[in-house]
C-alpha cells in the first residue's frame, strides 16, 4: 500500500519520469531479451524462440583464440587512459576556465576546446593521416629540426599514446564543461571566508573546489567504468582501420570480433561477444562502486 | 500550484510524443506500402492488380531516375501494372544495411545481393525464395539473355537463388599506370611485369613528390595487395586460385584445375613465394608506399596525381579516377596495363557472376517481381532502364553502343538487369578496352573451371573460419605488400593459423570431393 501512496502523493513528479521510464524500457530493458541469441545459431527468419540452441557454441570462437587476452588488455587498458587522462586535463581545463577573470577570454577559450567535440572520427582519422602519414606534416617539421623522420603508422608502441591524446583532444572540452557547470554551483561565500583567512589560489582550488565536486568526478569515472570493455569501435576502426602492424597495441574486443564476423554475419557470435562485454562491465561497475563507496559514501552510485 | 502542475503534465505529454516520434515514424511509413501488398497477395499474377514493387540496389539514386520511373511504369500500364519503389543504398552502408533489412523481414521484393556481399549466408539463413520455378513460368527473356553455362555455374545447392548480372566469365584486372610521366620517361608502352618494374624504379629514381606504387593494404581489399594480386598475370601458368572457402586468401589454393585443395602452410608454393619477397623488396626499395597498411583508399591518392601505379579491378580505366586526375593536372593520364593471358583457354572461369537480384522470401508479390524483371530484360525496356530516357540521357551508337548525353542517369544495371544478350558497351571506351571486354564476355575464350557451380557450405566450419580470419588479418597483407619480414612473419603466422586452416581445408575438400562425385 504504500507504494501506490508514495505514487499518488508525488504523481507529478511521477508523471514526468514516464518517458524516460519508457525510453529505458524500450531501448534498454526490452532488448536484453536479445542476449539469448548468444546461445543458438540465430536465424532471422525462425525468430529468437524458433533458432536452434547450441548452448556455448558461440563462444568458442572468441575464446579459443589466443588473442582474446590481448585485446580485453588492449580494450582496458586504452580505456583506462582515455578515462584518467580525459577527465583529469578536462578537470584541469575547467578550474583554468573558471580561473580566468575576462568573461571574453572564458567564452572564446570554452568554444575552442568544445569544437573537436564535433568532428566525426572519420575526418579525424583523415586529419591524423595528414599529419602523421611518412610524408606527413610532422616528418616534415621533425626534418626542418634536423630529426630523422619516424614512421608512425609502423610503430605500435607509440599508438596508445597517440590514441590518448586524440581523445583527450576531442573530448575534454566536452568533459570540462560538465565539471564547470558544477563549479558554478559552489557558493562564493567559501571563497570569500577563505581568502579572509589568506588562502592562495592554489590553496583554494585544492581546498573547495575539488573536493566541493568530488562527487561529480566519481560519477563521470563510474560511467566510464561501466563502459571499460567496450572499445570505441568509430575511434579505433576509424583511426587504425585494418592496419594490422598496430593491432597488438590497439586492436580491442569490438574491432577483433568485427573483423572474425564480417563476412561471416553471424548474429549469435557477436552477441556472445556482446554478453561477454556486458557482463565483464557490470563487474567492473560493482567493484568500482564498492571502493566508491568506501573512500566517499555520498558518491556511489548505488 | 496549479499551474505548476499544469506545466508538468504538459511537460511529461511532449517528453512522451517526441520519444515516440521516433517509433511511429516508421510504421507510418511502412503502412502505405504494405496495404497495397496485402491486397494484391495471392491472386496478383492472374488478375494483375497495380502493385508495387519495392526493389532495393546499391548506389546512389540518379538525378532524372524519377523520369525513367515514370516511363516505365508509363509501359506497363495496363499489362504488368507495376509501380516502382527503387530504394538506392549508399555502397558504405549497403552490407549492413541489407542484412538488417532482410533479418527484420522487412516487406522487399527485389534486392541485390553477390558472393562477395552475403548471398551464401542468406541463402543459409533462409532469405531468399528458390527461383527456378518462376523463371519457368514468367521469365522467358531472363533466361534467354543469359547463356546455360552462366546459369549452371551459379546455382546454390543446385537451385537458383538469384538472378546472375553480368556479361563477363572473368573479372578484369589492370594496373593503372601513368601513361604521361611513362612517355616522359621515354618508356615503351608496358607488355610485362618486368617492364612495369623498370617504369617503377624510374619513377623513383627520378620523379620527386611521387610514390612508385600504391598496392591495398585494407585486409578487405587483399586481393589488390602486391603479391596476391600476381597470380592474375600469365606467369601464373598453374592457374593458383584462391579456394572457394576464403575469398581472395591465397593460403588455401587450387592449382592446376585438378579439383584438390593446396595448403601453403603444408608445402609453400615457390611461386607465391616469390612473389612475396619481390613485395618486400619493393617494399625496402621504398617503391611501395611506406604507409600502404594505412591507406584506406588507394583510388584517392591516384586521383590526386601522388601514385604512378596502383592495382584495379575491371579492364580499361574508370571514369572518374581519369576526370578527378585531369582536374588536378591537365597533362596527366592513365592507361590500363592487363598482365592476363590472353591466349584461348588458358585462364580458367568458374563463370561465377558478381552481381545478383534475389527475390526476399518474405516478398508477398515473388510472381510479379519476376514478371517485372523478365519485362525489363526485354531490349527496348532494358535500355531505359539501364541507359535512361534515349535522346534525353544517352543515344545508340550502333546497336551494341551507348554514348551517355549528360549526367542525369548513371550506369548501374548490374544491380539488377545486367546480362550478355542486351548489354552495350560504352564508346567512349578506348578500342583495347572494348576488346578486352568482349573476350572476357565470350565463354569460349575460357576453361571451365572444375569446381564451377561448386559453393562452400560453412556451418561445420564457421568457428574456425572466423578464428581463422581474424589471425589472418594481422599477417596477409602486411606480408603480401612487404612491410615485414617474410620468413619471420610466416612462422608466426603458421604457428597460429595452420592448424584452423588444415580443418577448414578438409571440410572443403570433403565438400568438393561430394561435388565432383556428384557431377
Amino acid at each position: 500500500m504504500g507504494f501506490i501512496k508514495e505514487i499518488m502523493k508525488n504523481r507529478q513528479l511521477y508523471t514526468l519520469a514516464i518517458p524516460g521510464i519508457v525510453f529505458l524500457a524500450l531501448f534498454s530493458y526490452i532488448p536484453m531479451f536479445g542476449h539469448l541469441i548468444a546461445f543458438e545459431r540465430f536465424q532471422p527468419v525462425k525468430g529468437i524462440w524458433g533458432s536452434e540452441w547450441v548452448g556455448l557454441d558461440n563462444f568458442k570462437f572468441f575464446f579459443g583464440s589466443q588473442d582474446w587476452l590481448r585485446v580485453t588488455f588492449n580494450t582496458v587498458y586504452l580505456n583506462a587512459l582515455f578515462l584518467i587522462f580525459g577527465i583529469g586535463i578536462a578537470l584541469l581545463l575547467a578550474i583554468l576556465i573558471n580561473e580566468a577573470t575576462s568573461t571574453l577570454l572564458k567564452k572564446i577559450s570554452q568554444s575552442l576546446i568544445f569544437l573537436p567535440y564535433f568532428i566525426s572520427w572519420l575526418v579525424v582519422s583523415l586529419m591524423i593521416m595528414a599529419f602523421m602519414s611518412t610524408d606527413g606534416l610532422l616528418n616534415q617539421w621533425l626534418g626542418q629540426l634536423g630529426i630523422s623522420e619516424v614512421n608512425w603508422y609502423q610503430n605500435a608502441k607509440l599508438w596508445p599514446i597517440i590514441l590518448t591524446l586524440v581523445y583527450v583532444w576531442k573530448f575534454s572540452g566536452y568533459y570540462s564543461v560538465i565539471f564547470m557547470a558544477a563549479i558554478v554551483g559552489i557558493s562564493n561565500e567559501y571563497y570569500e571566508s577563505a581568502r579572509i583567512d589568506g588562502a592562495t589560489r592554489l590553496q583554494q582550488i585544492l581546498h573547495i573546489t575539488i573536493p566541493s565536486i568530488r562527487s561529480v568526478i566519481v560519477v563521470l569515472l563510474l560511467l566510464g567504468v561501466g563502459r571499460i570493455f567496450f572499445g570505441d569501435f568509430g575511434m579505433i576502426y576509424g583511426i587504425i582501420g585494418d592496419n594490422s602492424i598496430l593491432f597488438p597495441t590497439t586492436d580491442v574486443i569490438d574491432t577483433y570480433s568485427f573483423r572474425a564476423l564480417r563476412q561471416l554475419g553471424n548474429f549469435g557470435m557477436s552477441s556472445a561477444v556482446v554478453l561477454y562485454q556486458s557482463i565483464m562491465g557490470i563487474a567492473a561497475i560493482l567493484i568500482f562502486n564498492k571502493i566508491a563507496k568506501k573512500i566517499d559514501p555520498e558518491s556511489r552510485l548505488f | 500550484m496549479r499551474t505548476k502542475k499544469g506545466i508538468a503534465a504538459i511537460l511529461s505529454i511532449i517528453m512522451l510524443v517526441g520519444l515516440l516520434a521516433a517509433c511511429s515514424g516508421k510504421t507510418e511509413n511502412n503502412a502505405p506500402s504494405a496495404s497495397p501488398d496485402g491486397a494484391a497477395a495471392p491472386e496478383a499474377s492472374t488478375k494483375l492488380d497495380p502493385v508495387t514493387l519495392k526493389i532495393m540496389i546499391p548506389g546512389d539514386r540518379p538525378r532524372d531516375f524519377d523520369a525513367v520511373v515514370a516511363e516505365a511504369e508509363k509501359r506497363m500500364a495496363g499489362t504488368l501494372n507495376v509501380k516502382l519503389d527503387v530504394v538506392f543504398v549508399p555502397w558504405a552502408d549497403l552490407a549492413q544495411k541489407t542484412q538488417v533489412t532482410l533479418s527484420s523481414g522487412e516487406n522487399i521484393d527485389l534486392i541485390f545481393d553477390a558472393p562477395w556481399l552475403h548471398i551464401t549466408q542468406q541463402i543459409a539463413a533462409g532469405s531468399y525464395a528458390p527461383l527456378d520455378d518462376l523463371l519457368q513460368q514468367y521469365g522467358p527473356n531472363i533466361l534467354k539473355n543469359r547463356p546455360q553455362a552462366m546459369w549452371d555455374a551459379n546455382k546454390f545447392d543446385g537451385k537458383i537463388m538469384g538472378i546472375p548480372n553480368g556479361i563477363t566469365f572473368v573479372q578484369g584486372r589492370v594496373y593503372y599506370v601513368r601513361k604521361d610521366i611513362r612517355e616522359q620517361l621515354g618508356i615503351a608502352p608496358i607488355q610485362t611485369y618486368d617492364d612495369l618494374m623498370k617504369f617503377a624504379y624510374a619513377v623513383k629514381e627520378k620523379v620527386p613528390n611521387m610514390t612508385p606504387m600504391i598496392p591495398a593494404g585494407q585486409d578487405v581489399t587483399k586481393g589488390l595487395s602486391e603479391a596476391s594480386f600476381r597470380h592474375y598475370w600469365k606467369d601464373n601458368t598453374a592457374n593458383i586460385t584462391p579456394s572457394p572457402a576464403l575469398s581472395e586468401s591465397l593460403v588455401l589454393y587450387t592449382k592446376n584445375n585438378d579439383g584438390k585443395v593446396y595448403n601453403l602452410f603444408d608445402e609453400m608454393e615457390p611461386m607465391v613465394w616469390s612473389w612475396i619477397e619481390n613485395s618486400r623488396k619493393l617494399y625496402q626499395d621504398k617503391i611501395i608506399h611506406p604507409d600502404v597498411l594505412a591507406i584506406k583508399d588507394t583510388g584517392e591518392l591516384a586521383k590526386q596525381g601522388k601514385a604512378a601505379i596502383i592495382p584495379n579491378n575491371d579492364f580499361g580505366v574508370k571514369n572518374d579516377v581519369q576526370q578527378a586526375l585531369k582536374s588536378v593536372d591537365p597533362n596527366a593520364e592513365f592507361e590500363a596495363v592487363t598482365l592476363m593471358n590472353l591466349d584461348k583457354g588458358a585462364v580458367l572461369t568458374n563463370a561465377l557472376q558478381y552481381n545478383f537480384i534475389s527475390v526476399p522470401a518474405v516478398s508477398k508479390n515473388k510472381e510479379r517481381a519476376i514478371q517485372f524483371l523478365d519485362w525489363a530484360n526485354q531490349k527496348e525496356n532494358y535500355d531505359l532502364l539501364a541507359y535512361g530516357v534515349e535522346g534525353k540521357n544517352w543515344e545508340a551508337v550502333g546497336d551494341d553502343q551507348y554514348k551517355f548525353l549528360n549526367d542525369g542517369y548513371t550506369w548501374f544495371p548490374f544491380a539488377w538487369i545486367w546480362n550478355p544478350a542486351t548489354d552495350r558497351q560504352d564508346a567512349g571506351q578506348d578500342d583495347v578496352t572494348k576488346q578486352l571486354n568482349q573476350w572476357g564476355a565470350d565463354v569460349n575464350n575460357f576453361t571451365l573451371d572444375k569446381l564451377a557451380g561448386f559453393t562452400f557450405n560453412n556451418t561445420a566450419v564457421v568457428n574456425e573460419i572466423s578464428q581463422y580470419t581474424s589471425i589472418e588479418a594481422k599477417y596477409y597483407t602486411a606480408m603480401f605488400n612487404g612491410v615485414v619480414e617474410p620468413n619471420e612473419y610466416w612462422a608466426k603466422f603458421k604457428a597460429e593459423a595452420a592448424p584452423l586452416a588444415k580443418k577448414i581445408q578438409n571440410e572443403l575438400q570433403k565438400q568438393i570431393d561430394a561435388f565432383l562425385a556428384a557431377k
